[in-house]
């Protein structure tokens, strides 16, 4: 393919994609080769991601029993989860979620990032230990809290000096605790976004604002707030997108009692333990309508403003 | 898992070298290095270790501990010890699950780094019509809950017969990690100087032959990071696992084992099991992050922030 080794220059280097300007024979093999380059990818999202998602939609316009499919239903599956109850609680619970941990991680994160890009000594020994949290598998970080916060042998209840205080069974303490599970693994990843971003901040920045007679507040709310603004973009974007869709905590911790059944565990228990493709595809559509719509809102909103507002220093 | 997005400006100024803003060199040693100053912070960073690693000092000793009193006591250095729980795990087949996990999460590395790379390489270097929409689209994809994905995909593989095999699992990871690897490499493709390929076209090599005797060599650090990445996010998968094969050995995986671990007394959790099998799994992850952890920083923050 294309082997007509042209001398001729190539388009400057993050130009915009040349559209039709240079109608040359090479542009277009290079074209089909670029084509060839992403089918794959298109191809396997495409059919694991996209047609999945319009398939969901159109079982969730079947009525079932069971996983018997009994007929079409229209929206009626949509009317029932819309005036039902267990939607609209795990819509609440996930939002309580999602703003109480990304706020925590957000808070915990950025000290730790502050803390860490301070630090002369051992930096490379922080940053490893800061991605044990992140690289253990969720299962386990949930396991070891839910013994941990345990009734019997209850570590953290002796820690604490709490008796025997029920954790995990009551409400809002569930909740509570999986936000504590949720902070504990994410907070180092937060931090490890955010220090990234505190590298790239020039020193002298700091210097001349010191020699200008700032106090370290004005240079944390006038310097590093704003230089960091990508990256804590980005760790805010990240942190809620994953919140909203967060699963494996409340599974694990709680199976969803005490109110803690999120989104994502009311979706699987229409799969699971009360098997209805219809209502568990309405669930399931719905979630991806919410999850997606926050998300695109997330980009839209703070995305846009920090495109058009790009600190060029 | 989550990706990383905000590579569609950020390829096009870092690979332009006259937008690039100057380097600014961290020249630290400011003049704030009081010697006490340092003593505190250095003091502060224990509060991160203490973090970071206190879990896993009570997940280490409970696993250790013998007996269902010790097991029951909440003062973690009260014996008896030993090893009494990691042969539980070892007898409960937990290799198989071992071996799952391994093969299912290494086939997804493979196939998403692959099919990952070509696509980067056409998104940072290559002329293309549709460019933004594609990225948009890649965006849209890493934005997806997966959740939305596990009714439809229940019935297509119960269709299909990929319930309780593994490509039912490791076809949709594959699909799911594709975002991120797109963004971090197309990120570190656009970050080699482009003078590299053009010498290779001059004398001679094909766009092809440009791409996997130059660019994809110079790549490989990122290419890396790329994998381990995936790599984590198949292992730690929990959601699609417990559905697609909730307990069929032949392909159960970690994750799912470690929750559905039973022990003597149905009903209860057996913390000295579960608490084994958990160290057995976390050693080497730690190993992998002490190991790479600059690969996997370089990986986590590539695309999401600036140079």
């Amino acid at each position: 393919m294309a082997s007509s080794a042209s001398t001729a220059p190539a388009p400057p280097a993050g130009a915009v994609p040349p559209g039709g300007e240079r109608a040359k024979s090479r542009e277009i093999s290079v074209g089909a080769l670029a084509r060839l380059f992403v089918a794959p990818s298109i191809i396997t999202m495409a059919l694991v991601a996209l047609f999945p998602i319009l398939y969901a939609a159109y079982l969730s316009l079947f009525e079932y029993r069971g996983r018997q499919q009994q007929g079409f239903a229209g929206l009626d599956n949509y009317v029932d989860v819309l005036t039902g109850g267990r939607f609209w609680d795990a819509v609440i619970t996930t939002l309580i979620f999602t703003v109480a941990s990304v706020a925590f991680e957000f808070v915990i994160g950025m000290g730790f990032a502050l803390l860490m890009n301070q630090a002369f000594v051992g930096r490379g020994v922080t940053r490893a230990t800061i991605l044990i949290p992140w690289v253990i598998p969720t299962v386990i970080s949930a396991q070891m809290w839910f013994f941990m916060l345990n009734v019997n042998p209850g570590f953290i209840n002796n820690l604490l000096g709490l008796g025997g205080f029920n954790w995990l069974g009551s409400e809002p303490w569930a909740l509570v605790s999986i936000i504590l599970a949720d902070v504990w693994k994410t907070a180092p990843f937060v931090a490890l976004l955010l220090l990234a971003g505190l590298q790239t901040i020039p020193e002298d920045m700091y210097e001349a604002a010191r020699v200008d007679g700032a106090t370290a507040w004005q240079r944390f709310t006038r310097i590093t707030l704003p230089l960091l603004k990508p990256a804590i973009f980005v760790a805010l974007l990240f942190r809620t997108v994953d919140s909203l869709r967060i699963f494996d905590l409340p599974a694990v911790m709680t199976g969803g009692s005490n109110g803690t059944t999120t989104l994502s565990v009311l979706v699987q228990r229409f799969i699971v333990a009360e098997p209805n493709p219809g209502v568990g595809a309405t669930l399931s559509t719905l979630t991806f309508v919410v999850v997606l719509g926050i998300g695109v809102l997330f980009v839209g909103l703070i995305g846009r403003d920090l495109v058009i507002g790009d600190p060029e220093d | 898992m989550s990706t990383l997005p905000a590579a569609t400006d950020e390829t096009v100024r870092q690979a332009n070298p006259e937008t690039r803003r100057p380097r600014r060199a961290r020249q630290g040693t400011v003049s704030r290095t009081s010697t006490s100053g340092a003593v505190g912070k250095t003091a502060m960073l224990l509060v991160i270790f203490l973090w970071c690693l206190f879990p896993f000092v009570w997940l280490i000793f409970t696993s250790l501990k013998q007996g269902s009193a010790a097991l029951s006591d909440p003062n973690l250095f009260r014996g008896p010890f030993g090893v009494q729980n990691y042969a539980a795990v070892l007898q409960a087949n937990f290799s198989y699950n071992l071996r799952n996990s391994a093969i299912i999460a290494g086939v997804t590395t493979i196939v998403c780094v692959v099919i990952g790379s070509f696509a980067a390489y056409a998104l940072a270097r290559l002329p293309f019509k549709n460019k933004v929409l594609i990225l948009s689209g890649v965006l849209a994809v890493s934005l997806f809950p997966p959740v939305a994905l596990v009714p439809p995909l229940y019935e297509a593989w119960r269709a299909v017969g990929l319930l309780n095999t593994y490509p039912g699992l490791f076809i949709p990871y594959i699909a799911f990690t594709l975002p991120l690897t797109i963004f971090i490499l197309t990120t570190f493709f656009a970050s080699i100087p482009k003078e590299m390929e053009e010498a290779a076209r001059v004398d001679g090599a094909s766009p092809f032959q440009a791409f996997y005797r130059v660019v994809l060599p110079l790549a490989a650090p990122g290419v890396f990071a790329a994998a381990i990445l995936v790599f984590v996010f198949a292992w730690n998968e929990y959601l699609l696992a417990s559905v697609f094969c909730p307990r069929d050995l032949a392909c159960q995986t970690v994750p799912v084992r470690i929750v559905n671990f039973t022990g003597a007394v149905q009903f209860q959790r057996p913390i000295g099991t579960i608490t084994a099998a958990c160290v057995i799994v976390t050693i080497p992850m730690i190993l992998l992050v002490l190991a790479f952890q600059r690969r996997i920083v370089a990986g986590l923050t590539a695309g999401g922030v600036k140079g």
